[in-house]
């Protein structure tokens, strides 16, 4: 079997939501001894892109996205040891995201912490309903590249501005890329906001986060 | 008068409500808990935001119990205010319901979905709803189940008032517009709920929120299409969007609104409303329809 069949029954066994079949092509690359970044980026990488391309198309709704994501979280499980003793390139960047204060909404929030972490990002997941200052304060302590906020509701949202207000008077601005997400978040808040871009779904946001990096 | 004499009344459209958090927002009330929590804190602005849709023409307005099923409340910590919260909403409702007006039991989802996207249960969602229920039966004339996800929380929320009430019903699912048609963020096909609420003799087949009047007409056209069953239509005034001095408005024009319900209503359908961002004005709109046909 050539190495781009492989890639491909990797990413078809993706798409279709077969845990067993990627798990055992996860562990055939390893025995035998592939180029692991590539697998993870042309297989399962190539995979959770097209679910979320059926996910835009309509075709496949939030149970297919939580089951890929899902999949590929227990996939990376596996291959992910493997690539640290040899390849750290692999980790582009660190995130923490959230919910902010007095939103319960995550659904949105907790896919698109999955895809970044399936893309190759540290993510550090915080939940939903979490004060601005204790979102800046994980930023801080985990020296992360990327914050990320999510509000679904009209109310909660001026909690976004929030985040890069704590962050201005502490002097630290600079130091974060910061991306807004959530149903009522548009271009003009982002501006009004100061803040570096917003995603409308999860895939845009892995390709905002990796341009805002310069990956 | 009664609903069911409404339903039969084939010259009569129903004039439902419209939003109820948009104008507890719109009052200036900062977020904090739940609107349902506001039947306690700040009765009289529930009360009169219901006494502005009756005024308006509203035939029959919802408890404000969207979020009362035991599930949600629990997610707020409140579930233990349950029983007062939900005898509050009847007692804000009541004072201002017309004599000609009907009261409707406002249930709305619980906010937790099935595996593999959370891990509620059929019977986690029925017990919850089955509490709400008996709590707002006595208070109400009929119930809306509505701005559901999925069509097992619905079939749960029905079995749920059917075990107290017999009550007529109006269950409305909230649908997205994809490329293949109408769906909801489950994958539940507009077919497939219309099919299964047929099945449970639902009086009242409806949709609301998630899309805005103008995607509701072809919604209505395929729910027509689909069903004899009498339909409900409740759209969003448009998207939320933020002022410059923060301030939520919708983008949604009165006048816009208005068109397409003439069409909604042309096209045959027997409840009409507003949900998100709809005011008192989208239902004078509607009864200036109504008294102009």
């Amino acid at each position: 079997m050539s190495q781009e069949q492989f890639y491909n029954d990797i990413s078809d066994a993706i798409v279709s939501l077969d845990k067993d079949k990627a798990i055992q092509l996860a562990n055939h690359a390893i025995n035998n001894k592939m180029d692991l970044l590539k697998v993870i980026e042309r297989g399962f990488g190539e995979g959770i892109r097209r679910i979320g391309d059926l996910w835009e198309e309509g075709e496949f709704f939030l149970p297919e996205l939580m089951l890929g994501g899902i999949i590929m979280q227990e996939s990376m499980e596996i291959l992910l040891p493997h690539l640290k003793s040899s390849d750290d390139s692999f980790m582009l960047g660190k995130v923490v995201i959230a919910t902010i204060e007095g939103d319960i909404h995550s659904i949105g929030k907790t896919i698109v912490a999955t895809m970044l972490s399936v893309n190759g990002f540290e993510v550090y997941d915080l939940g939903a309903d979490v004060p601005a200052k204790k979102i800046v304060e994980v930023a801080i302590g985990k020296k992360v590249d990327i914050i990320g906020v999510s509000a679904l509701l009209t109310t909660t949202m001026i909690g976004q501005k929030k985040v890069i207000k704590i962050l201005n008077e502490k002097g630290i601005r600079n130091k974060f890329k910061i991306i807004l997400g959530g149903a009522p978040v548009t271009k003009t808040w982002v501006e009004e906001c100061g803040a570096d871009g917003y995603a409308g779904s999860a895939i845009e946001a892995v390709k905002l986060v990796k341009n805002l990096l310069g990956k | 008068m009664n609903f069911k004499d409404w339903i039969k009344d084939s010259s009569k459209v129903i004039i439902f409500d419209g939003g109820m958090g948009s104008e507890i927002i719109k009052r200036g009330i900062k977020p904090g808990k739940i609107p349902d929590f506001l039947n306690i804190e700040e009765p009289e602005v529930i009360s009169n935001i219901h006494k502005a849709y009756y005024d308006a023409g509203s035939d029959m307005c919802q408890t404000n119990t969207f979020g009362s099923s035991y599930l949600n409340l629990k997610n707020h910590r409140l579930e233990s205010r349950m029983a007062e919260i939900i005898a509050k909403a009847i007692e804000n409702i009541k004072k201002v319901c017309p004599s000609n007006g009907l009261i409707v039991g406002d249930i709305g989802p619980s906010g937790e979905f099935k595996p593999p996207v959370g891990k509620a249960t059929f019977e986690q969602w029925y017990e919850s709803y089955r509490k709400q229920v008996s709590f707002l039966e006595e208070g109400v004339d009929l119930w809306h189940i509505e701005t559901i996800s999925d069509i097992e929380e619905m079939l749960a929320a029905v079995k749920a008032v059917k075990e107290i009430s017999k009550k007529p019903i109006i269950s409305s699912m909230t649908y997205k517009k994809t490329k293949r048609g109408f769906y909801t963020i489950m994958g539940n096909s507009l077919e497939k709920c219309v099919q299964a609420l047929e099945n449970e003799k639902i009086d009242v087949i409806g949709a609301n929120c998630t899309i805005s009047s103008n995607e509701m007409i072809e919604l209505t056209k395929e729910l027509k299409a689909l069903t004899d069953i009498p339909i409900s239509l409740k759209p969003n005034a448009g998207r939320p969007q933020l002022n410059q001095d923060g301030k939520v408005y919708y983008n949604q024009t009165i006048e816009e609104y208005k068109e397409d319900m003439k069409k909604i209503i042309e096209l045959g359908a027997k409840i009409v409303g507003g949900c998100c961002g709809t005011s008192p004005h989208n239902i004078l709109a509607l009864s200036e329809i109504i008294k102009s046909k």
